[in-house]
């Protein structure tokens, strides 16, 4: 519908070349401006990290520490089990953030995409699933895995955020599942693909754009999840990152400098696995790309 | 096809994996959550049935009314700042140089944890050495704003960082959703001589309308149960002045031991929720949905 | 291509999750069962849940790790599991499995207001049955009150403070300024301070108990150190003139400037850290901050030379005893009542109040619960010094949020934000005190 419309709009005056050019750079510096700002706090936790507890608070943020406490990193890489909290953190974040993409692009075209009478209901239950607050399922979540003998297994992280974060995803992969020409799969289907062929090999490929986006919004509020963590994991052995984060919260005084190296140590994966997922998202998918 | 699309064992095999992890993790505390709120109960000890007792509090509760107040500010302004991610992923997602390497700085910030961020947040508003004020000092302004401790503008300090931390979130699923529409609608655009920000508005606006309703929800539905960088930066101070109803709620939960009556509100916040993404709902269907 | 490496991802993300739930089998037993050689007595684990994380408080963790070796070693058939949550993390986490019946056999709670839902809701077992005298004598005067619900002690202190105002006396000597003996003077050194530029006293207030304690020095020195008391625990009223007063010459020290700029928004350890830096001449804490001040290395010499404290002035006419300080016990150790290994536990927290209260103050910089023998411990002088005010302490009035039940406490911090932000007059702030004491009762 819009290409008629868009026909029928009036011819630009073909050219205004200093016109373009000015709006080109006022443009460029506005976009480099902000991308500056946005790059400002990496900037400031790396020097944060280097800063002892009296810089912390009295230089300005931008400010050099006058001596780099490089010992900051030791102190977070000697203390407690770092190594065995990173990889717990890998883990359950990619198992959850795995079962989460599929269980939502599962649910999501059968929503989209089949006929069945109960599926605005259902729906409308994982929607509602979006709006109960955190700390209230603290306590019952609590007493249901201790029934289940889950209490204090990463099992149970991996299901609790899968649970919570499916809501969300289901309703960022229905925008766009809405968008998605049918052609492709109903001439699939006419060409006897069976439905899981479909999914697997049309339509999953040619979601991988959203894919991508919720997969790095899962994945960034699994890594940076703690209170789950803290209430359904007590081991050492199984807990993740963040709570090398609270280790150094004391009583009545916080190691500033180390709870900075911490985020710094800890926001190096999920980076680089951001860089990594923001490449799939792509050029839209046009029609002939995809072979049924 | 119908038949093939109309499969319901297919439809189970889909749906079920998640809906039943739906239903026992997140549904068991809903419906937990408003059978505690008929309880007299500290979250220790033994409960007391009082009925609606709860509930009737609530209506009579001023500090919980204004806590509903500011969190109803807090997702006008929410879903204000759409309009202003709208724009900038409109800009990244056009044919312009560097834009891929933009977003992805402009993105990076989403990745700092809620604690990195608060953290960075007071360093910018401390009344002396803070960012703003020295610089606000340096250009010869004298008493300076109190940004956190001004009970008159304190909630408007804590909603910007909010709203910036968010900014990563919506700018990915715009982005998304705009590189998801189909290069030749555009290019035949292109073609009739639309300008680029016809191009935008008439084509890829309509297109992505679905994508922004649910943008528009998750930001209300957000926005209603926001809780993170209010309580690490003013606890929902001074004085009650930047409390929102998830403090409001955990301070009553966990606080101050009236858990049945903290639950009550948790419940009322789902249901306010409910009926809010319910009138959304109703406000965005009258414009009919984009379909091929 | 992109199918491919998402199956492949797909994959491994299904091995792994398959392989978790396969994990499951290998997790340690709870109680190990059996009969050990030795005495015959069967094996038991006692879980134990602190609130000192090595990183943050390294010095505890090494005493407590200490303790707990010493006594796995004293009870072979004992093993004592540890599990440590930051503060917050720790409260709250304290009632979510409180909930179901599942505190750990030893624990830590806050005395008072903290701790009575969880004796009312019988989840901590009284201890009345390890005291003996010689035990009972071994804690300073009035601190087992604190944890003592109906007569009967439901925690062990393991730590105890007051709250002193520590000055920087730097910045007294720049401007010549005394100790001051009377509240007339301290308003004189806040006068002199503000007219030279100087910030007087930094104060975090976004953590309103610290305003708290201010109020608190004034409430005792008008009304001498029943008045409070008794408007919380209802034999008297709050809306009495020296409360008001007090609450009068709150705001008289907010007009003079005498705190630091923003200080309703600001944090207890933001505040700390100017005083640390030495852009701040007064500085009321408890004195769990001593160490700060006098053996922490990471913080520059020069400053922890400067530092000395003085006792909240006495005021003119006011019924008031300067001896009488702010404060109270901190943490103590609790058993739960549901505890299997109730008999252990008991034991446990017994051997570890006496041995933490050899070794907290030299080792950690935590006054004890206990008492010390100043002359027999080997401490800096400022230690020493606020050692001898607690013995020679006339009263010790609790934090008031934490004397008051847990919702009074919220309204009282509230309303303390309310004063010092001048949004409400001392009159109100007595009568809205008085209303939710009254709601209470």
């Amino acid at each position: 519908m819009g290409i008629d419309q868009s026909t029928e709009m009036p011819k630009r005056l073909s050219d205004k070349p200093i016109f373009q050019r000015v709006a080109k750079i006022i443009l460029y510096v506005f976009l480099i401006g902000v991308a500056v700002l946005q790059l400002l706090p990496l900037v400031w936790l790396f020097l944060f990290s280097l800063k002892n507890n009296q810089e912390v608070f009295n230089l300005p943020p931008l400010a050099l520490p006058q001596d780099p406490q490089w010992g900051n990193y030791v102190n977070v890489w000697t203390q407690g089990n770092i190594g065995q909290y990173f990889f717990n953190s890998v883990y359950i974040t990619a198992s959850a953030v795995i079962l989460t993409v599929l269980f939502a692009s599962l649910v999501t075209f059968a929503i989209t995409r089949m006929q069945w009478k109960l599926s605005t209901l259902v729906l409308g239950l994982f929607m509602v699933g979006l709006m109960i607050p955190v700390h209230s399922t603290l306590i019952p979540l609590f007493n249901f895995f201790l029934n289940i003998n889950l209490m204090d297994h990463p099992l149970a992280i991996i299901l609790t955020y899968t649970a919570f974060n499916l809501p969300i995803t289901i309703m960022i992969l229905l925008g766009f599942y809405y968008t998605l020409p049918r052609e492709i799969e109903e001439a699939a289907i006419m060409d006897g693909c069976s439905v899981h062929r479909l999914f697997f090999q049309i339509t999953l490929p040619m979601t991988a754009p959203v894919v991508a986006t919720t997969a790095i919004i899962n994945m960034i509020y699994n890594w940076n999840e703690f209170v789950f963590v803290n209430t359904f994991i007590s081991s050492d052995k199984f807990k993740t990152l963040t709570v090398g984060i609270q280790n150094f919260i004391g009583q009545y005084q916080t190691d500033w400098g180390a709870i900075g190296a911490t985020l710094m140590i800890s926001i190096i994966p999920i980076l680089i696995a951001f860089l990594v997922l923001s490449n799939r998202i792509v050029e839209g998918i046009t029609a002939g790309s995809v072979k049924g | 096809m119908n038949k093939v699309m109309s499969d319901k064992k297919v439809i189970a095999l889909y749906v079920l994996p998640a809906f039943l992890l739906l239903m026992v993790l997140v549904y068991i505390p809903i419906i937990l959550t408003g059978y505690y709120g008929l309880m007299r109960w500290d979250g220790i000890g033994a409960m007391e049935f009082i009925g609606l007792d709860n509930y009737q509090r609530l209506l009579q509760d001023s500090t919980f009314w204004r806590s509903a107040g500011h969190s109803g500010l807090l997702a006008i302004f929410s879903v204000l700042s759409l309009v202003g991610y709208l724009i900038i992923s409109m800009v990244l997602a056009g044919k312009i140089k560097g834009a891929d390497l933009f977003r992805k700085i402009y993105l990076i910030p989403m990745l700092l944890s809620s604690v990195a961020i608060a953290q960075l947040w007071m360093r910018i508003y401390h009344p002396t050495n803070g960012v703003i004020n020295r610089f606000l000092e340096s250009i010869g302004i004298e008493n300076t704003p109190l940004w956190l401790a001004d009970t008159n503008i304190v909630l408007y300090s804590i909603f910007i960082p909010i709203i910036w931390q968010y900014a990563g979130f919506y700018i990915l699923i715009y982005y998304a959703a705009l590189k998801n529409v189909p290069n030749e609608l555009v290019e035949a655009a292109r073609i009739d001589g639309a300008t680029p920000w016809q191009i935008g508005y008439k084509i890829k606006l309509p297109l992505i309308a679905g994508v922004i309703k649910v943008t528009i929800v998750l930001a209300v539905v957000g926005s209603l149960k926001y809780f993170d960088l209010i309580w690490v930066m003013t606890q929902g101070g001074p004085n009650g002045a930047s409390e929102v109803i998830a403090s409001y709620m955990y301070k009553q939960a966990f606080n101050t031991y009236n858990f049945g009556y903290g639950s009550a509100i948790g419940f009322f916040l789902l249901i306010l929720c409910l009926i809010v993404t319910y009138f959304i709902r109703k406000l965005t269907a009258s414009k009919e949905d984009v379909q091929y | 291509m992109f199918k491919k490496a998402f199956t492949k991802v797909m994959a491994v993300g299904f091995t792994s999750v398959l392989l978790f739930a396969a994990c499951s089998g290998d997790e340690p037993t709870e109680t190990g069962s059996g009969d050990q050689a030795g005495n015959g007595q069967e094996d038991v684990t006692i879980d134990f849940m602190h609130l000192w994380p090595s990183g943050s408080s390294p010095d505890h963790n090494r005493i407590v790790d200490g303790i707990i070796a010493e006594f796995e070693e004293m009870h072979p058939h004992v093993t004592v599991e540890v599990e440590t949550l930051e503060n917050e993390q720790y409260r709250n986490q304290l009632q979510v499995i409180s909930s179901s019946n599942q505190l750990p056999d030893v624990g830590m709670t806050w005395a008072a207001g903290f701790m009575e839902p969880y004796v009312r809701g019988e989840r901590f077992a009284s201890l009345e049955d390890i005291f003996d005298d010689e035990f009972r004598d071994s804690f300073v005067g009035g601190v087992l009150d604190g944890y003592q619900v109906d007569g009967e002690t439901y925690a062990l202190p393991v730590e105890l403070n007051i709250a002193p105002v520590f000055y920087n006396q730097a910045i007294f000597a720049e401007y010549g300024l005394e100790v001051p003996k009377t509240y007339d003077e301290f308003l004189q050194v806040i006068d002199t301070l503000v007219e030279n530029g100087e910030t007087p006293i930094t104060l975090g207030n976004r953590d309103a108990w610290t305003g708290s304690m201010w109020y608190m020095y004034l409430a005792d020195r008008f009304g001498g150190e029943t008045a409070l008391n008794e408007a919380i625990d209802r034999t008297g009223s709050f809306e009495n003139d020296a409360l008001i007063d007090a609450a009068r010459e709150i705001q008289t020290m907010v007009e003079r400037d005498a705190f630091i700029r923003g200080f309703n928004g600001l944090s207890d350890q933001e505040a700390k850290s100017e005083f640390m830096n030495g852009n701040s001449a007064m500085y009321m804490i408890g004195s769990w901050d001593l160490p700060n001040f006098t053996t922490n290395e990471d913080v520059p010499q020069e400053f922890r030379d400067s530092i000395d404290f003085f006792r909240f002035p006495a005021v003119e006419g006011g019924a008031g005893d300067v001896d009488s300080w702010v404060g109270g016990p901190g943490v103590g150790l609790f058993v739960a009542e549901n505890s299997d290994v109730k008999e252990e536990a008991k034991d446990f927290v017994k051997h570890f109040v006496e041995r933490w209260g050899e070794q907290s103050v030299e080792e950690a910089g935590i006054i004890p619960g206990t008492q010390v023998d100043t002359s027999a411990v080997d401490l800096p002088d400022l230690f020493i010094d606020v050692l001898n005010e607690l013995n020679n302490a006339t009263n010790i009035t609790m934090y008031a949020d934490v004397q008051m039940s847990a919702n009074v406490a919220d309204t009282h911090l509230d309303l303390i934000q309310a004063l010092y932000g001048l949004e409400i007059t001392p009159e109100e702030f007595a009568q809205q005190h008085e209303q939710a004491l009254l709601e209470e009762e």
